[in-house]
């Protein structure tokens, strides 16, 4: 049996030795946008592909895929922001993305992780944290003495885009919502309150972002598909962890996939769709856990299956036509911005299907690579002017419509976007939330 | 209820030049790929024909329209018109070509030090194909430590005459060859440039001005020819600002300037995509890549969905037809097995291949090429595939460029030509079938009343 073949056979083919399906073409060196900005990262081919067969030198045959890497051969990999537009541009399957986080990990396998590295992971601590102290927490992070000090003890850059703690966190509101619908329904309704059933309703995995910063984000979510005829589950879920698989803290990343997976593969059996608003968290679920964790159990496969990008979701619907198309009228020019995890979900640009179905709505697509934040990257001090460089393009293209707001899926891109244009960004959903309200308002008059 | 009334599966010159030919047409096209390929491999000139003892491309194309089962059998009529159409729609994108189809072919140099015949080239290389004066001199100058263009081994290449094959002595070879290094502003002790690199600096203005003057100081210090000549640089003179970049590299140069191509990764090659690429999305085309074809479904001989990989799942999108662009071996649209069967993986359409044992020549570099080169698939008039016995095996399946079976394009120098025809063709035979009365509107921008109302018309021939 050739490497091919194991390749082929392996589940997704084995990260590592997609490497000898690498022709050497050199098309993942020219869609890198790090590599387009900074000498400090050669680019993917030289630390992926390239350097792999330093790695597997010591691995093959892999025992075990989880068999810790050599470290990688080259440093320079921790430029790598992993938006993975070279796994995406690549004409052989080489898995260049995946392949450079996995040696990014390996370069901080065997000791401590940076203590920074280590805060960006703890997503949920932070989120309640912040959330508990709100006004204060909002204040010191947009405060410039603390957020010097805090670049200088810490590593995160005194400019980067932090987002804003809502006052409660989205489970709470939902908490609070349905003890009153409880309290409002007849004694004898409350057995009917158990969950309806998969045709009539989702299970809504929110993510940190929706529920520490954006809850409106979310609930324009669970607005939209009431109005589709989906009622919102929303089980126990902790942070994804795609925030500390790109910070190399693979162990604790397995430990919140093990908890979600725990709660959600029950509901993916019994045939409910898991839809998410953030395009990281669902790519997390149905790829990264997989690939980046080697979760290849049934409960994974099953989670994974059953997760949908909220817009792929709706747009689903509307090919099936189950799609309330009702939409109101929204007179606007729409830039769209597609993130990069979008991409990587292989579903093409469902948000821009969906806006053209909105009457009046000008849906631009930039069709720009990346805007830099790349999830926690764009926030780390050495890596900010180049998180910068890198969405410049993106931010002139948004300056250059000179329109009011922008659209984009991915929450960290949306901070950072904003920042750098200092434009709203909205979430596809709450524009389509706009659109459905905008339907039910009596016709202004002329 | 089709989203796409073609489905075009490859983004290299032929998938392109359809996708363009048919959104010019009004249909809406989706392309899908798995990656970028041919284009970010390619010298950025269009090489339409020069086989063995055809002096100009427009005899070759006849010569090879007829070699038996040769594509341009069928397209070689239709080609001038492509061409001059997809000329002008690179011209509107910043692309300009120079050359005819019956200007004679003429020797130019690479990056090897070798040359090549070419008729056909960007603006940027254009200079090469001027017959040279008598004592006009040539230097070839590149930047110090630049791993793809060492101007001393190829000037001890081009310095000899038969490397400039038969027409050497009647103005078509240089009097004097001079190799020129030049340190370039900021990159000093930089071993790991690559053409990207370089293409980017010279976008900048403030950098390329400070470059081009240095590279004309040295060109002056070393005895500039009296009576002018030209200079030969590696293809790096800007990739998004190129056309200022030329500009500025024939004022200020004291030589006339022309790019070599190089090794990938081509900046030509992805001048030439982005032209491609930019002039399909004006048309309303939509482009998404890094989705490989899962599988189609096929209903009484027609492709009626396409099921792309996506994470965890895959995205059908229902199509009208599909036109497949997926290339030769190199880009994978065949793939050979190691029981020595060819196969065309997506639509597992029948293959025209010789036996495995005669796939190639001992020589490897035998002058007339490889019998494997010409394994492809073979297709009626309108390029749809047929069988060994010569009947349709997909009623709206398209196919063009290096699939077709029938070309051997290294040798024959005809595959850009193969894939413009073809793709050209593919927009005119499906053009008037795919797109309905109705006015039809871009599938990337989403205008307001049309898109609802056809949504609800729906209905597809």
């Amino acid at each position: 049996m050739t490497i091919a073949d194991l390749v082929q056979e392996a589940t997704f083919g084995e990260v590592g030795l997609s490497a000898d399906e690498c022709l050497k073409c050199n098309v993942c060196n020219t869609v890198c946008p790090v590599a387009r900005v900074t000498d400090l990262f050669p680019g993917p081919k030289y630390v992926g592909p390239q350097a792999q067969r330093f790695r597997l030198a010591t691995t093959l045959p892999p025992q075990h895929p989880a068999t810790p890497l050599v470290a990688s051969a080259d440093a320079t990999v921790d430029y790598c922001s992993g938006c993975g537009w070279c796994t995406i541009a690549c004409p052989a399957d080489v898995k260049i993305a995946e392949m450079n986080n996995r040696a990014r990990a390996s370069l901080k396998a065997g000791h401590r992780p940076r203590f920074r590295d280590w805060l960006l992971g703890q997503t949920d601590l932070v989120g309640r944290l912040g959330v508990a102290t709100a006004p204060l927490a909002n204040w010191s992070f947009h405060n410039r003495l603390f957020r010097l000090m805090i670049e200088l003890l810490v590593g995160i850059h005194r400019r980067a885009p932090l987002p804003v703690f809502a006052r409660r966190t989205l489970r709470s509101r939902l908490a609070a919502d349905r003890r009153a619908a409880d309290r409002r329904a007849p004694t004898g309704a409350r057995e009917a309150m158990t969950e309806p059933p998969p045709d009539r309703a989702v299970v809504l995995f929110h993510g940190c972002a929706a529920n520490y910063y954006e809850p409106h984000v979310a609930l324009a979510a669970i607005s939209v598909l009431r109005r589709n005829g989906f009622e919102t589950i929303v089980p126990e879920q902790v942070c994804c962890g795609l925030p500390r698989i790109s910070n190399g803290l693979y162990e604790s990343a397995r430990g919140r996939a093990r908890i979600n997976l725990g709660s959600l593969a029950d509901y993916a059996r019994r045939g409910y769709r898991i839809v998410g608003t953030s395009t990281s968290c669902t790519h997390t679920l149905k790829a990264e856990y997989r690939e980046m964790l080697d979760l290849d159990d049934d409960n994974a496969r099953a989670v994974a299956g059953a997760t949908w990008d909220i817009c792929e979701f709706l747009l689903d619907l509307h090919d099936r036509g189950r799609l309330d198309t009702s939409f109101g009228r929204l007179d606007a020019t729409l830039p769209y911005h597609a993130p990069c995890q979008l991409r990587g979900h292989g579903i093409g640009l469902p948000a821009l299907d969906l806006f053209a179905l909105v009457p009046g709505l000008e849906a631009i697509d930039l069709d720009h690579d990346c805007c830099g934040v790349a999830g926690t990257y764009g926030l780390k001090k050495e890596k900010y002017d180049i998180a910068m460089a890198v969405g410049e393009p993106l931010f002139r293209s948004i300056r250059e419509t000179g329109a009011p707001r922008v659209a984009c899926d991915s929450e960290t891109c949306r901070w950072q976007i904003e920042l750098a244009t200092s434009t709203p960004v909205k979430h596809p959903i709450e524009i389509l939330a706009e659109a459905y309200a905008a339907a039910d308002q009596p016709a202004p008059r002329r | 209820m089709p989203r796409a009334d073609v489905v075009v599966v490859g983004t290299g010159l032929a998938g392109m030049t359809a996708a363009i030919a048919l959104a010019d047409a009004g249909a809406r096209v989706e392309v899908v790929a798995r990656g970028h390929a041919a284009t970010h491999w390619s010298g950025g000139g269009i090489d339409v024909a020069a086989p063995d003892g055809s002096p100009t491309a427009a005899d070759g194309i006849q010569r090879l329209a007829r070699r038996q089962g040769h594509p341009y059998g069928i397209l070689g009529t239709g080609l001038p018109a492509a061409l001059a159409s997809l000329r002008s729609t690179l011209a509107d994108e910043g692309l300009v070509y120079a050359g005819e189809l019956d200007d004679p072919l003429r020797t130019v140099p690479t990056a090897i030090g070798g040359t090549r015949r070419a008729a056909i080239l960007p603006s940027a290389q254009a200079a090469a194909l001027a017959p040279w004066q008598p004592g006009e001199r040539l230097v070839v100058c590149g930047p110090a430590r630049f791993k793809d263009f060492w101007p001393d081994a190829i000037v001890a290449s081009l310095r000899r005459p038969a490397v400039w094959g038969p027409d050497a002595s009647l103005g078509g070879r240089p009097t004097g060859v001079d190799a020129l290094v030049v340190e370039l502003p900021g990159l000093e002790g930089r071993h790991n440039l690559s053409a990207l690199d370089l293409a980017h600096l010279f976008d900048d203005p403030a950098w390329r001005a400070d470059a081009l003057e240095r590279i004309a100081r040295a060109i002056e210090r070393d005895g500039a020819p009296r009576d002018g000549g030209r200079v030969a640089l590696p293809a790096v003179l800007g990739l998004a600002d190129h056309v200022a970049a030329l500009d500025e590299a024939s004022r200020i140069l004291p030589l006339t300037p022309f790019e070599v191509p190089l090794v990938s990764p081509s900046v030509p090659g992805l001048r030439l995509y982005a032209a491609l690429r930019s002039a399909l999305r004006r048309r309303g085309g939509r482009l998404v890549i890094g989705e490989p074809v899962a599988g189609v479904t096929v209903e009484q001989r027609r492709v009626t969905s396409v099921a792309m990989t996506a994470a965890a799942r895959e995205r059908v999108i229902p199509t009208g037809t599909l036109v497949l662009a997926t290339g030769g071996i190199a880009g994978g649209g065949l793939i050979g097995r190691a029981d020595g069967r060819l196969v065309e993986p997506l639509l597992d359409l029948p293959v025209e291949a010789p036996p495995a044992e005669r796939w190639l020549s001992p020589d490897p570099f035998d002058p007339a090429g490889h019998p494997l080169e010409a394994a492809g698939i073979r297709t009626d008039a309108d390029l749809r595939p047929v069988d060994a016995g010569g009947s349709i095996v997909l009623d709206n399946v398209v196919v063009v460029g290096s699939l077709l079976a029938g070309q051997r394009y290294l040798s024959e120098r005809c595959g850009d030509g193969v894939a413009i025809a073809s793709g050209h063709r593919a927009g005119a035979i499906l053009a008037p079938r795919s797109a309905p009365t109705d006015a039809r509107e871009p599938a990337v921008a989403g205008p307001s009343e049309p898109a609802r109302r056809r949504q609800r018309a729906g209905t597809r021939p």
